[in-house]
């Protein structure tokens, strides 16, 4: 789109040049051939340096000039001879031809530069948004970069994930407007005026937002590997921000943990003297019954406060792991066997069974939560049955959960207790009298299955006595017993 | 009834446990010395000769398991004897790793820890078993020589992978397996983190061996850990011989 005043400059070189060439060829008393060329000369420099309408109108003089001053008769416009007008007509065909494809050629040279310089620029681009600071919001950097780089008039971008319009430069309000309106239409928009495009942001194909840019420099084409640039600085962005809070949750726990250690340390500490001691001189035998009775309390009542310790510290643990579940794929059958195997010392005569049922099943959850959990259970079912009756632990999937359940025969919960013994440090009134609780464990229980996003209850009467549930969201299925019946094939 | 039962280092960075068990240990019959840190025990170790070395794992300095690895490495006949708390089965896994005997959560009473002391002391005076030895342990016997098993008596059927993993199991008799060092040592150095083939192959085993699969009297799960095979005969009846 040059100016018409352009056009008028070039012609008017044009003509400036034929009129000093007709001068002096004509003083000169050139023949028509000699000036025919020297025409040709002029015609082909203006298509160079100014362009072809340029040339055809310079052309056009020239012919005419070459008519009046150089073919016979001279200072004339006629022509007696019939091969002048051949002569004519092919110089001024061959004219136009030719400033035609050398003003063409000059026009892609002239694309091509301007392609490889936006190119440039959209490398710049590319590689500038990988410093942008992230500390600081992303929209107003990346919208001052484009400006920047692109010498654009004004750039709105919108972040549809935030919600949020950055601008910058001049007369940027209805720039914020198309961007928007690209975005909710989701497609290409132009502005106004020829030079205002607005296009998508997008990843893949979802659309994460839109920017609009106004700018006489720019590409008709330029904005859409603008849009993706911007859409990856976007995206880049918050990936870096979902990071950096993933760090400060993992920091969070460390710190948490390395408390909770520090906690253990010092209240085992202590506790581990007095049982030595206390055990220690129950051991030794050189005591009289009243000593030993007295012995035996301390012993006691040491176990039963690391006990609580532990039930606490499990508790705090739990609470932290709401944030961050270690989640590994748990077989069933697996985490049952490892709790009796820590619980076996402490059935006091209690039968335990485990229905197969369990055997194939898994759940994808914390392994060592689960664990603390499902203690819990067998530890309560193991206080409160009466002594000598078995417990048992099925394991079972219905409706896509998968439900633990631990029975036991003994007294029933009554019907007021059965939701609040999951509250921590509730004891049903019975309990305090027949068992040395801590009011912590069913609590413990709970919250692992609700951070598992599971739950628990429990079913209770005198006939058929007391069943908790645990259930958790069903993992995935799977054949253990097969790499068994490979090695007994053999 | 207490003759000397052995030498024993008490290595804690805690004062009161070290009092607390040195006075009962001593009480015990056990001659006992005491060093604070991992450092103290290395030179302790270096000087004198002991039976059993009870090793705090969580001392500042080089800590416990370094200092196990160290004794481990100079002193191979040493009975190594963790210290441990609970929730801390990394921890126990890298003791035993590390090349202690067996570990004992805090806080412990003391019969139980002079039971494991003892079994060390008699370990590590033992004389070196013939490998191809019959082991006896309760009711279950082992013949590695001629690949055979008995359960009182009868003859039971093992698959070769079985049978590697008793032999490996019950030549260990009370001390903890990780679940790394079994699978390395049945399946070779390549396996390390298959759990769920040990777990197959001990199901299989303990439906063999046991009375009772779900309440294991032999075969025993450290949770977490490994196994271990029971070392004291398990059956009162056993005890008449």
């Amino acid at each position: 789109m040059r100016s018409q005043l352009r056009v008028l400059r070039g012609c008017l070189a044009g003509l400036a040049s034929v009129a000093l060439v007709t001068f002096c060829a004509f003083r000169l008393n050139l023949n028509l051939s000699t000036s025919g060329s020297l025409y040709f000369l002029i015609v082909m420099m203006v298509a160079v340096v100014w362009g072809f309408w340029e040339a055809s109108v310079t052309s056009l003089i020239a012919v005419n000039c070459l008519n009046y001053f150089f073919v016979p008769p001279v200072l004339t416009w006629r022509v007696s001879d019939p091969q002048n007008w051949i002569a004519l007509a092919t110089f001024e065909i061959t004219a136009l031809t030719v400033s035609r494809l050398s003003t063409r050629a000059q026009d892609k040279a002239r694309a091509e530069a301007r392609q490889r310089a936006e190119v440039e620029k959209l490398y710049e681009l590319s590689r500038r948004i990988l410093y942008l600071d992230r500390r600081l919001t992303i929209g107003p950097q990346i919208v001052s970069l484009i400006q920047e780089i692109f010498r654009t008039e004004s750039v709105a971008l919108f972040d549809a994930a935030l919600a949020r319009l950055d601008a910058t430069g001049t007369g940027a309000n209805d720039l914020e407007e198309l961007a928007r309106s690209a975005y909710f239409q989701d497609s290409a928009l132009e502005g106004a005026d020829a030079h205002t495009r607005a296009d998508v942001l997008r990843l893949g194909s979802r659309p994460v937002g839109a920017i609009a840019i106004r700018g006489r420099e720019l590409g008709r084409l330029a904005i859409v590997p603008i849009a993706s640039l911007a859409a990856i600085a976007l995206e880049r962005a918050r990936s870096f921000e979902k990071e950096s809070r993933a760090e400060a949750a993992h920091q969070t726990e460390q710190l948490r943990t390395a408390v909770l250690d520090a906690l253990a340390h010092a209240f085992k500490t202590p506790l581990t003297a007095i049982r030595t001691a206390s055990s220690g001189l129950l051991e030794a035998g050189r005591l009289s019954t009243d000593d030993t009775e007295l012995a035996d309390l301390i012993d006691e009542q040491a176990e039963h406060l690391n006990r609580l310790t532990s039930e606490l510290l499990q508790m705090a643990r739990i609470d932290a792991a709401e944030v961050t579940l270690h989640r590994e794929r748990v077989s069933v059958l697996t985490l049952i066997e490892d709790v009796l195997a820590q619980y076996s010392e402490q059935l006091h005569g209690r039968r335990l069974e485990v229905s197969d049922s369990a055997s194939d099943l898994e759940v994808y959850g914390d392994r060592k939560i689960l664990m603390a959990a499902l203690e819990q259970f067998i530890n309560n079912a193991s206080r409160y049955s009466t002594p000598g009756s078995p417990i048992t632990v099925t394991a079972e999937e219905n409706l896509g959960e998968i439900i633990i359940a631990v029975h036991n025969e003994g007294p029933p919960i009554r019907p007021d207790d059965r939701e609040r013994i999951f509250e921590r440090f509730y004891r049903a009134e019975e309990a305090r009298h027949r068992a040395t609780g801590t009011g912590l464990g069913l609590s413990i229980a709970k919250k692992a299955a609700e951070a598992h996003g599971g739950r628990t209850w429990v079913v209770s009467d005198a006939a058929t006595g007391t069943t908790f549930y645990f259930a958790l969201p069903r993992g995935i299925r799977r054949q253990v017993d097969s790499v068994a019946r490979q090695d007994s094939d053999r | 009834m207490i003759p000397s039962h052995g030498k024993i280092l008490i290595v804690d960075d805690e004062s009161s446990i070290r009092r607390a068990l040195h006075n009962t240990l001593h009480g015990m019959g056990f001659t006992v010395d005491e060093a604070a840190n991992g450092e103290a025990a290395l030179q302790l170790v270096r000087e004198e000769k002991y039976d059993v070395v009870l090793l705090d794992i969580n001392m500042p300095g080089i800590g416990g398991i370094r200092a196990c690895r160290e004794m481990r490495r100079s002193l191979p006949r040493l009975g190594i004897l963790m210290l441990t708390v609970r929730d801390s089965e990394e921890d126990k896994v890298l003791a035993l790793d590390a090349g202690a005997d067996d570990y004992i959560t805090k806080p412990f009473n003391i019969r139980e820890l002079a039971a494991r002391i003892r079994a060390a002391v008699r370990r590590s005076s033992a004389s070196q078993v013939d490998p191809d030895a019959v082991i006896r342990i309760g009711i279950i016997e082992l013949d590695p020589a001629r690949r055979l098993v008995r359960k009182a008596g009868e003859p039971v059927h093992l698959t070769p992978k079985e049978f590697d993993m008793l032999r490996y199991l019950m030549a260990h008799a009370g001390l903890p397996i990780t679940h790394a060092r079994l699978l390395h040592a049945v399946w070779g150095p390549e396996y390390g983190g298959e759990l769920e083939y040990l777990r197959t192959f001990v199901r299989q085993l303990r439906k063999k061996l046991e009375d009772d699969p779900a309440e294991p009297a032999y075969l025993l799960t450290d949770s977490h850990i490994g196994y271990r095979f029971a070392e004291a005969k398990p059956e009162p009846v056993e005890e008449k011989s």
